[in-house]
């Protein structure tokens, strides 16, 4: 009887370890799953500002390779190195995220600073266009008019 | 020439000037986003599997119990930014159903192994991926596979298949599954690509 129920506990304490250490590495992978996502997100937008991205994902594609280690390593039942390889993979990409933020920011600020220029040189330059257009075409109707007056009319015979 | 002619001349020569004078202020609205560029064709992710020799031939296909069979899988962005994927590795046996691709839906397979991975667009992912049966029998008309290793990575599968005369074959395949991440949902959709390497186990060991 007692045999049976040290059994029973001891079935019981087994039970209860393996949904703890589901729960754990579950939650391990969803964390590291939704950092590394949000690291994607985070170079995906600096890359739509004009930011170079190729060494963020390149840091990116690390920790995507640990979070992959420990989806394996789960499916394989080996939770020790699921939850390592997840907390690698978690470390791993919050620098990417506050590293792209940053690129976006310098990349938004470095277009628009290069749209104004542009815009303001377009103007100096139409500016200066048209008044000398405008010179010239003033220094041709005077040319003309005097030309006109000056002329002689011709009676023929 | 009259006046009145000379005047038009100016007034147009003015207009072509300025025009491109604000051509570069007008290229960097268009990039801005102000207007949308025209698209550059339709975008799409490449999914492709090469033998061992790194050409699309010798693929592995009589398959020996404890024999190690090597093929490259890759994959290229070509969807006009960056991406990021997720490749299933998933078992089957004649009868699992395969991915569909009019539906669009995935195997409803486990996957057993995965690749993560992000792209540039024009850039391309590859790997060596080796794989073997590791615990297999064969009884008349029947075989069954139970453990296949993957990348030195054991999974149980337990996966039987009938003799299939027409083949002749006892039919498994290896299927590779492309899902794409989608920033509006968060989460990783079946891009409904998907390459199957046909297998015939001819031994357990």
């Amino acid at each position: 009887m007692l045999v049976l129920a040290l059994g029973s506990c001891f079935v019981g304490l087994q039970v209860a370890f393996a949904q703890t250490n589901s729960t754990v590495v579950n939650n391990g992978l969803q964390t590291a799953n939704s950092a590394v996502e949000a690291a994607f997100n985070a170079v995906s937008a600096a890359e739509k500002a004009g930011a170079n991205v190729t060494n963020l994902l390149a840091q990116l594609n690390n920790a995507a390779l640990l979070l992959a280690q420990a989806e394996i390593a789960n499916r394989t039942g080996d939770y020790n190195t699921a939850v390592a390889r997840a907390d690698s993979a978690l470390l791993a990409a919050q620098p990417v995220t506050s590293s792209a933020q940053t690129a976006q920011q310098t990349a938004a600020a470095s277009s628009q600073n290069a749209f104004r220029s542009t815009i303001a040189y377009t103007i100096i330059a139409a500016v200066v266009f048209v008044t000398v257009l405008f010179t010239v075409w003033r220094w041709v109707k005077t040319r003309y008019m005097k030309n006109v007056l000056e002329a002689k009319p011709e009676v023929p015979g | 020439m009259k006046l009145q002619d000379f005047k038009v001349i100016f007034i147009v020569v003015g207009l072509i000037g300025v025009l491109l004078i604000a051509s570069p202020a007008f290229a960097d609205i268009i990039l801005a986003g102000a207007i949308p560029p025209p698209p550059s064709g339709e975008p799409f992710s490449e999914l492709y599997l090469l033998g061992p020799t790194h050409v699309a031939a010798s693929y592995p296909y009589n398959v020996a119990g404890g024999q190690n069979y090597l093929v490259y899988v890759g994959v290229g962005d070509h969807v006009g930014s960056s991406a990021y994927y997720m490749l299933y590795v998933k078992f089957r046996n004649g009868t699992d159903a395969l991915p569909n691709a009019t539906l669009g839906t995935p195997s409803p397979l486990v996957p057993l192994y995965e690749y993560k991975f992000a792209l540039q667009d024009g850039a391309y992912w590859e790997s060596l991926l080796s794989f073997s049966v590791t615990n297999a029998s064969i009884s008349g008309k029947q075989s069954m596979v139970s453990q296949l290793t993957i990348n030195g990575l054991r999974f149980n599968v337990d996966k039987p298949s009938v003799w299939d005369p027409s083949a002749p074959s006892f039919s498994y395949s290896l299927v590779f599954e492309l899902w794409l991440f989608n920033a509006s949902s968060n989460a990783f959709q079946y891009n409904n690509r998907y390459v199957s390497l046909l297998l015939n186990l001819t031994s357990t060991a």
